[in-house]
């Protein structure tokens, strides 16, 4: 009996002990970085998880984008006054701060995007994969890292450049290299892109060299290099795009990724976590949205932004096929009455349900590549050249072909072309703070604004340089001695 | 050989038993099974006795102690004489006639026993007998009343019965029988000597404290005397009245240390357990709960507290480091009822009750006729303010019209629910099997309509002993409950019914007046909100959990005290939760007709455990005592995940997910492994001086692979002082015993996979198909390890007035480092944070347990009491010393020199009640005239600068108690018992967040009815706290010190009075007790929240005292019975 005892004993022992194995347990519904980055699907799937970054970004981009700017304003929640309410107010009236969710936000996604961009970078060209499938992937991602880079640049001014995945906690805290740094890497970022890049890519949302070339295109023209921006631009027109016959069809569902498209953010309506919803954000805040997108749900409180301002709506020119391609004046209630609360309809398309749309980003379009072209040559004083691009845009708008080749009030035209053709596509801002209009714009608009709206304080629409970037998040700060912050907040 | 442990006290009492007979001499029997014949002992023993200026008592012990010798006497005998002794390796004739030379006393020496005589009384003899026969007898209490229910066991065997109503028993004595053991909870158990006797009748008296109570400690037991760690151990049968589902609801107010706090009132849920001030940033503040031995996974909740003998709770580091990396936080050892010594028993008991929601601390909104005043007013308000006409809607032009009108969203919510236990239960012990089985089944329906909580659960405890070497057992316990929680607490935009329903207009009806029920309910102005009603009721939010506790184990005794023991120990749980909202439902903002939407949840889990321990007690030269253990244990834990949902319902009449056309599926998974050997040695010299060291290793599949394994140290010491020669012999102090501990435990809560650099999914979209996409979302930590808990413990123990009172006190000091702390990294790297070990918090307290049995006569009443004050400080943090919470919307901050988890925000200073007080004073970007006002308290300079912003919040209130404390009184009186069971907490505060909302300015909730003397102009400021509406509320609505009030409490948790009906012998029953019991008595409190005790963030040490509003704590009142058959 004794025996036995112990016999049992030490077999249990033996079963359980010893076996270095049994402490290894590793997850078995998440990977772990050691054991990813192996093979060349690894790194097509971490590709498309820096392009899920984009998805990050766009959501909110409308507040900097377009309601910081002149186009786009908001429909007041008088008894809604929660904070995710009043930070978009402060950004639209220029007195956000540095705690705001929706500048940190963006500052968060494009670094998010830009980390995932490392970690393939620092070890695609020691990997096994093809030759071919490097260069794409490899320039699919450097694209998106330039692109990422660039809008921070533009809206942050002096930020943290990363180029090398982290991996401690040490390295994860560095401080802010000069602009001309972070445009230094974005522009060999972007013209390794380039030539990396098929011109077609087999699978539609993916860049091209055309995306590069565009993003070069806007690089040279914020950094007012004009010559080199002129020939990034003039190598997007001979890559095969064109423009959509009719403005409207663009933003359709039914023509994702068309011929006009040049980066275009993808999204897929269902359960699976990748769809949009900026729709229902940019309809009036209503009880039942049903009588907007024939959806039954309630949008009061999330909905009401990016709402087309009094000035935006001046500014079409008679005939322009474009205001009804992107603005609608009010909805029919369920009682059957007009309610005039004007919005955009660029993004109403058929989706499923409620809240759960198809709806890409156009982020990048042909249009787009020729009005720069456009400013480019104007601002090369080739005002004359420049009148043919902006004439084809207004052709299919439906308006007279512009003749002016002052070069002063051809600035003024292109810019108002800009305008409306590009309208909640969140160019606006970055347009003003580009062509050095937006104090001036912002100001005067914001006295109007004023006017209009008893509920905005007298503190608002204070346009100052230090306003024309956004703050850097207090939270980083608190962080990171290594930080310092945009003066003004 | 085994040595009969006779103290002082039964000597004394057996020989009031054998005045009783009649006997002017003493009877002194030996038994004939004795090894050595009676003399050899005597002659051959020798002892060693060197006592200066002693009592004859201590020389009695002493010899007592060295040997196998047991001293009787009686009241002639002065054993209070002084005396003084040297001899050294002497016999006990040589010894004892030294001892009592120049007395009046002889002594005679009969084997083992010794009689000590006056000379002129008649010389003891010795008698023989050895024969079956039967024995019957009475056993009563000091004050001459009968017990019922004391096991009557022939020693050493489990051979036995118990007193029946009237305090008699009968039991038939085999041949070779020594003595008789009489044992009854709470009185000192006596072993009497059969000798010739036929009848014996016995007088229990109270255990002074009981100091040979046994203790359960890790992986073992030890007597009170001998435990030199912080151990407090309840048993339970005090505490078996409270009408309670929980067995921490009972533990609330009964130990030192141990801060127990029901934050909600949720059947089933919502207790806190925090010993010694536990504190982690991320790794967790529970005990480790071990169930007879089995460290359990599943929640503790599950257990019919009916099932629990006693509760242990592992304090210092010395008793809980034989638990290691999972020690840190304390260890709660819980032992099930076991099979007892005596025949068969059978006990029913029942209670059931009512509970209902006390009037007190019910949130005080406005009723109809207010609000609609305020409504009114506000519109009135704005008009003057912007200049222009503002429409006031027809709701709200008369207020006078709803007077008596409208609802009462808070009651409308509630109900008077029942509450019903039942529990049978059965023990055994015949033919070396010992059982023991308890059926129980508790039903409780909320308080708030549409909870509920049921268990039915079941308990099989039996033990075989195959021979003398040889034991088995075999544990089983499953047990199946349901819970109906329906979202009840919380924030309105988290969902949360009571407090959505009490911001809900008072003049929308929750029901027509034709009986039928409004989708909706709102009125002009307010948000769009479902009714609350429909919502708490049509819901469906249940889930079913069934979990199984097993243990099989053999102990197997090698050689004499070598045992090898092994352990399989077993659990199983799974739940499952059914939710489904119905197109009637809804919630703020999305109220019906909305979409319907179920979902399924179903949690799983599996631990085994193995354990394999030898354990050697032995007794070198007649003081060495030791005992040794030495383990190897291994156990595995898995817990499979799966939530699936689905929508796109046809209609609300099929709630299944069959019926929905639309679904979402998640899928997790699980699993941790622990290996670990754990030693320990216990030495005492003469039960005087104790010596104990133990030590775990753990290795852990948690740990980052660089830094697998752990050593859990500890050593502790005690010294009986008062068994000293030099200790003064008097009744006053009676006892002292000081005992010190220094160890080391861990914390290995931190989460399973933690140190893996995680890739997650992050799909993306190309081609209008989705593209599978992974990125690496969390930075990997390979040195990450458990958290280290240093703990150092001084402890003492006092008997005063021959133990009647008896304090405890311990002071403890502990230092927790290497914490997991996710330190915040910047977002520029890709992500917000790293799991690392950092930081150190320290603790420090005392403890102070006080026993004093007040009477002890006919009229018995004991008074436990307990008070701690532990106290906390935070010495180090992240990298930069950065603190956790604090930015100016976070009710909580922990920061560096300051105690964990304080209270954060602005400092209110009244409102701007004109302009020149407005133009004098620092404002915010939103200030204006009858806004609120906060103190400037610093800018980006350090210093204030006239602008209130982020830079002016500060801590503003302390939630950590200054110290807490327990009572527990109970009396009982010929048949009549009660206990009153107190709890309370002094100096710790509290931030009512609810206020953010129920005082809010917006006028688009209902508010509390102070809100009407708010500031509406200056001519008319209100009560300098409620700002204007005009503004609405943008600086209002951030956390201030207004929120924060005193949130010290003294709870009467229990009230029960019992009587035990005056039946003799009844065919039926042995006894039959009825009670009535009322539990949350009465709570005394200053705090303006529902509960005092409230955590709207669980346990979590960094965000306490904070009140989202929480599900009322009922008041209970229940009738019960207690029988046994």
């Amino acid at each position: 009996m004794k025996n036995k005892i112990f016999i049992l004993g030490v077999i249990a022992l033996l079963a359980t002990a010893c076996s270095k194995s049994f402490l290894d347990v590793p997850p078995e519904t998440f990977i772990s970085s050691s054991t990813f980055f192996k093979t060349e699907a690894d790194y097509e799937q971490a590709v498309s998880g820096a392009y899920q970054s984009l998805r990050d970004l766009y959501g909110d981009a409308y507040a900097m984008g377009e309601m910081r700017s002149d186009n786009t304003d908001y429909n007041f929640k008088t008894n809604d006054r929660g904070g995710q309410n009043i930070e978009r107010e402060d950004i639209a009236g220029f007195v956000d701060n540095s705690s705001n969710m929706f500048s940190n936000g963006k500052y968060y996604a494009c670094y998010r995007g830009i980390s995932r961009c490392n970690a393939i970078l620092d070890r695609i060209d020691g990997s096994s994969i093809s030759a071919d499938a490097n260069s794409n992937l490899g320039g699919q991602t450097k694209f998106l890292r330039a692109f990422f880079y660039f809008e921070l640049v533009q809206y942050y001014g002096d930020v943290p450049l990363y180029v090398k995945e982290v991996t401690t906690q040490a390295g994860t805290a560095l401080p802010r290299s000069p602009k001309a740094d972070v445009y230094n890497q974005i522009i060999k970022d972007a013209t390794d892109a380039a030539s990396q890049l098929p011109a077609v890519q087999t699978e539609k949302g993916r860049v091209t060299q055309g995306s590069a070339k565009m993003l070069l295109g806007y690089i040279y023209m914020t950094l007012q290099d004009y010559a080199k921006a002129e020939t990034a631009l003039k190598d997007v027109t001979t890559l095969g795009y064109d423009l959509m016959p009719n403005y409207a069809d663009i933003f359709r569902t039914a023509n994702k990724n068309n011929m006009e498209s040049i980066f275009e953010v993808q999204c897929m309506q269902g359960t699976q976590g990748v769809q949009s919803n900026w729709t229902y954000v940019f309809i009036p805040a209503l009880i039942n949205t049903y009588v907007i997108t024939g959806k039954s749900g309630n949008n009061q409180s999330f909905g009401g932004w990016n709402i087309p301002s009094f000035d935006l709506i001046a500014a079409y020119e008679p005939g322009d096929l474009r205001k009804a391609g992107s603005i609608t004046n009010g909805y029919t209630d369920a009682g059957g009455t007009f309610v005039p609360s004007p919005f955009t309809n660029k993004f109403l398309n058929p989706h499923i349900e409620f809240n759960n749309c198809d709806d890409d980003w156009i982020v990048y379009r042909y249009a787009d590549a020729l009005l720069l072209l456009a400013e480019c040559l104007n601002e090369e004083t080739k005002s004359s050249e420049a009148l043919p691009y902006l004439n084809k845009v207004r052709t299919r708008a439906g308006l007279a072909n512009i003749t002016e080749t002052n070069q002063v009030a051809l600035r003024v035209i292109i810019a108002k072309e800009r305008r409306v053709e590009l309208a909640f596509e969140n160019h606006r801002w970055l347009d003003l703070v580009r062509t050095g209009k937006a104090i001036e714009v912002m100001s005067a608009y914001g006295v109007q604004i004023k006017l209009r709206n008893s509920y905005l304080l007298s503190r608002t629409y204070n346009v100052t340089a230090d306003k024309l970037i956004f703050p850097i998040p207090f939270n980083e700060l608190l962080i990171s001695p290594l930080l310092t912050q945009n003066s003004g907040y | 050989m085994k040595k009969l442990v006779v103290n002082h006290g039964n000597i004394k009492l057996s020989y009031q038993l054998l005045r009783k007979m009649k006997l002017t001499i003493l009877l002194l029997i030996t038994s004939v099974l004795s090894c050595f014949s009676a003399e050899t002992y005597s002659q051959i023993t020798k002892l060693n006795v060197v006592e200066n200026n002693t009592t004859l008592l201590n020389i009695i012990r002493t010899i007592e102690n060295q040997s196998e010798f047991n001293f009787f006497y009686n009241e002639k005998v002065n054993i209070d004489r002084t005396v003084s002794i040297d001899m050294t390796n002497k016999s006990i004739y040589e010894i004892l006639d030294k001892v009592l030379a120049n007395s009046t006393v002889k002594y005679k020496v009969i084997g083992r026993q010794i009689a000590l005589y006056d000379k002129n009384e008649m010389e003891p003899f010795l008698l023989e007998v050895d024969q079956d026969r039967n024995i019957s007898g009475k056993v009563a209490d000091k004050s001459g009343a009968p017990l019922a229910g004391v096991n009557v066991v022939v020693t050493g065997t489990t051979q036995g019965t118990v007193t029946d109503i009237t305090g008699n028993y009968s039991i038939d004595i085999p041949s070779g029988s020594k003595s008789l053991t009489f044992s009854f909870v709470g009185m000192v158990p006596q072993e009497i000597i059969i000798g010739p006797l036929t009848q014996i009748n016995v007088t229990m008296v109270e255990s002074a404290i009981g100091l040979n109570e046994v203790v359960v400690v890790g992986y073992g037991t030890q007597t009170k005397k001998d435990v030199t760690g912080s151990v407090s151990q309840v048993k339970t049968d005090k505490l078996t009245d409270f009408p309670v589902s929980q067995f921490s609801q009972k533990l609330q107010g009964q130990v030192a240390g141990v801060q127990i706090n029901q934050a909600t009132g949720i059947p089933g849920q919502g207790m806190n357990v925090r010993i010694r001030g536990a504190a982690s940033i991320n790794a967790g503040n529970e005990p480790l709960y071990v169930v007879d031995g089995f460290p359990i996974t599943g929640t503790i909740n599950d257990i019919n507290p009916d099932e629990i003998e006693s509760i242990s709770v592992l304090k210092d580091a010395s008793a809980s480091s034989l638990y290691g990396s999972r020690a840190a936080n304390g260890v709660v050892l819980i032992s099930t009822k076991k099979g007892v010594q005596g025949k068969t028993k059978v006990q029913f008991s029942a209670y059931k009750g009512l509970q209902v929601v006390p009037q007190k601390g019910r949130p005080d909104m406005m009723n109809a006729q207010e609000f609609a005043q305020f409504q009114k007013e506000y519109r009135e308000d704005q008009a003057i303010f912007q200049g222009t006409t503002i429409p006031i809607p027809s709701e709200y032009q008369d207020p006078s019209a709803w007077a008596g009108k409208g609802t009462n969203w808070y009651d409308v919510l509630l109900r008077k629910a029942n509450i019903e236990n039942y529990s049978l239960s059965l023990t055994a012990n015949k033919d070396n099997l010992m059982t023991s089985a308890i059926l129980g089944y508790f039903n409780q329906d909320g308080v708030v309509i549409n909870t509920n909580f049921k268990r039915l659960s079941l308990r099989i405890n039996t033990e075989y002993k195959i021979n003398d070497k040889l034991k088995v057992g075999i544990n089983l316990a499953p047990n199946l409950t349901t819970d109906i929680t329906n979202g009840t607490d919380g924030v309105l935009w988290g969902g949360g019914i009571i407090q959505n329903a009490i911001l809900t207009s008072p003049i929308a009806p929750y029901i027509n007046d034709d009986g039928t029920l409004p989708l909706t309910a709102t009125s002009p102005g307010l948000f769009p909100n479902p009714n609350w009603y429909r919502v708490a009721k049509e819901r469906t939010w249940n889930s079913k959990s069934v979990r199984v506790l097993t243990n099989a184990f053999i102990d197997y005794e090698i050689i004499k005290n070598l045992h090898f023991r092994s352990s399989i120990n077993g659990e199983f749980g799974t739940r499952k939760t059914n939710f489904f909202i119905p197109s009637t439902s809804g919630y703020i903002f999305d109220p019906p007709p909305r979409r319907t939407e179920a979902s399924i949840t179903t949690n799983t889990y599996y631990s085994w455990l193995n354990e394999n321990t030898l354990t050697y007690a032995n007794t070198i030269g007649g003081k060495h005592n030791f005992d040794v253990l030495a383990g190897y244990t291994a156990q595995q834990y898995k817990n499979p995940y799966e939530y699936m949902y689905g929508r796109g319902f046809p209609n609300d009449q099929i709630k299944t997910l069959n019926a929905a056309t639309v679904y979402n599926l998640t899928e997790d998974y699980n699993e941790w492994t622990l290996l670990s050997f754990v030693g320990r040695v216990n030495y005492n010299f003469n039960r005087k001086y104790f010596l104990s060291a133990a030590i775990r290793r753990d290795g852990s599949s948690r740990f980052g692979s660089n830094n697998k394994w752990g050593n859990f140290p500890s050593v502790s010491a005690g010294w009986l002082v008062s068994d000293e020669s030099f200790f003064p012999q008097t009744t006053a102090l009676s006892y002292l015993k000081l005992r010190a501990s220094y160890g080391l435990t861990g914390n290995n809560n931190i989460g399973n996979y933690t140190y893996y650099a995680a890739v997650a999914n992050t799909n993306y979209v190309f081609n209008s198909v989705l593209s599978s996409g992974k990125s690496t979302t969390s930075l990997g930590n390979t040195d990450l390890g458990w958290e280290t808990t240093a703990q150092t413990d001084f402890g003492l123990e006092l008997g005063l007035i021959k133990d009647r009172i008896f304090l405890t006190y311990d002071y403890y000091q502990k230092t927790t480092s290497d914490m997991l702390y996710q330190v915040n990294v910047p977002q520029s790297s890709g992500y917000s944070s790293i799991y690392t070990n950092i930081g150190e918090f320290k603790f420090w307290g005392h403890e102070f347990t006080l026993t004093s049995k007040n009477f002890i006569g006919e009229l018995k009443w004991t008074t436990d009491f307990n008070i701690t004050f532990a106290k906390n400080k935070v010495m180090k943090l992240g990298t930069q010393n950065a603190p956790l919470g604090g930015q100016y919307d976070n009710p909580s901050i922990t920061q560096v020199g300051s105690p964990i988890g304080m209270l954060h925000g602005f400092v209110f200073d009244g409102i701007y009640e004109n302009q020149a007080e407005f133009d004098a004073a620092p404002h915010h970007a939103t200030s204006a005239v009858g806004t609120v006002r906060y103190k400037d308290i610093s800018g980006p300079n350090g210093a204030p600068d006239g602008i209130i912003d982020n830079y002016d919040t500060q801590i503003i209130g302390n939630p950590n108690p200054k110290f807490i404390f327990g009572i527990t009184n109970s009396l009982s009186y010929k048949n009549i018992d009660l206990n009153v069971v107190i709890s309370g907490s002094y100096g710790n505060d509290i931030m009512n967040r609810t206020l953010e909302y129920t005082q809010n300015l917006d006028a688009v909730f209902n508010v509390t009815k102070d809100v009407a003397k708010r500031w509406r102009s200056p001519e008319n400021p209100g009560d300098g706290l409620h700002p204007t509406t005009n503004t609405g509320t943008p600086l209002a609505r951030y956390d201030n010190s207004r929120w924060v009030s005193d949130g010290s409490y003294l709870t009467v948790k229990n009230i029960t009075l019992g009587y035990i009906l005056p039946f003799k012998n009844s065919a039926y029953f042995e006894k039959m007790r009825i009670y009535c019991s009322i539990q949350q008595a009465l709570v005394l409190t200053k705090y303006n929240g529902a509960n005092p005790e409230v955590s709207s963030n669980g346990s979590s040490a960094l965000y306490q005292g904070i009140d989202f509003t929480a599900y009322p704590v009922p008041r209970t009142f229940t009738f019960g019975v207690n029988l046994n058959f």
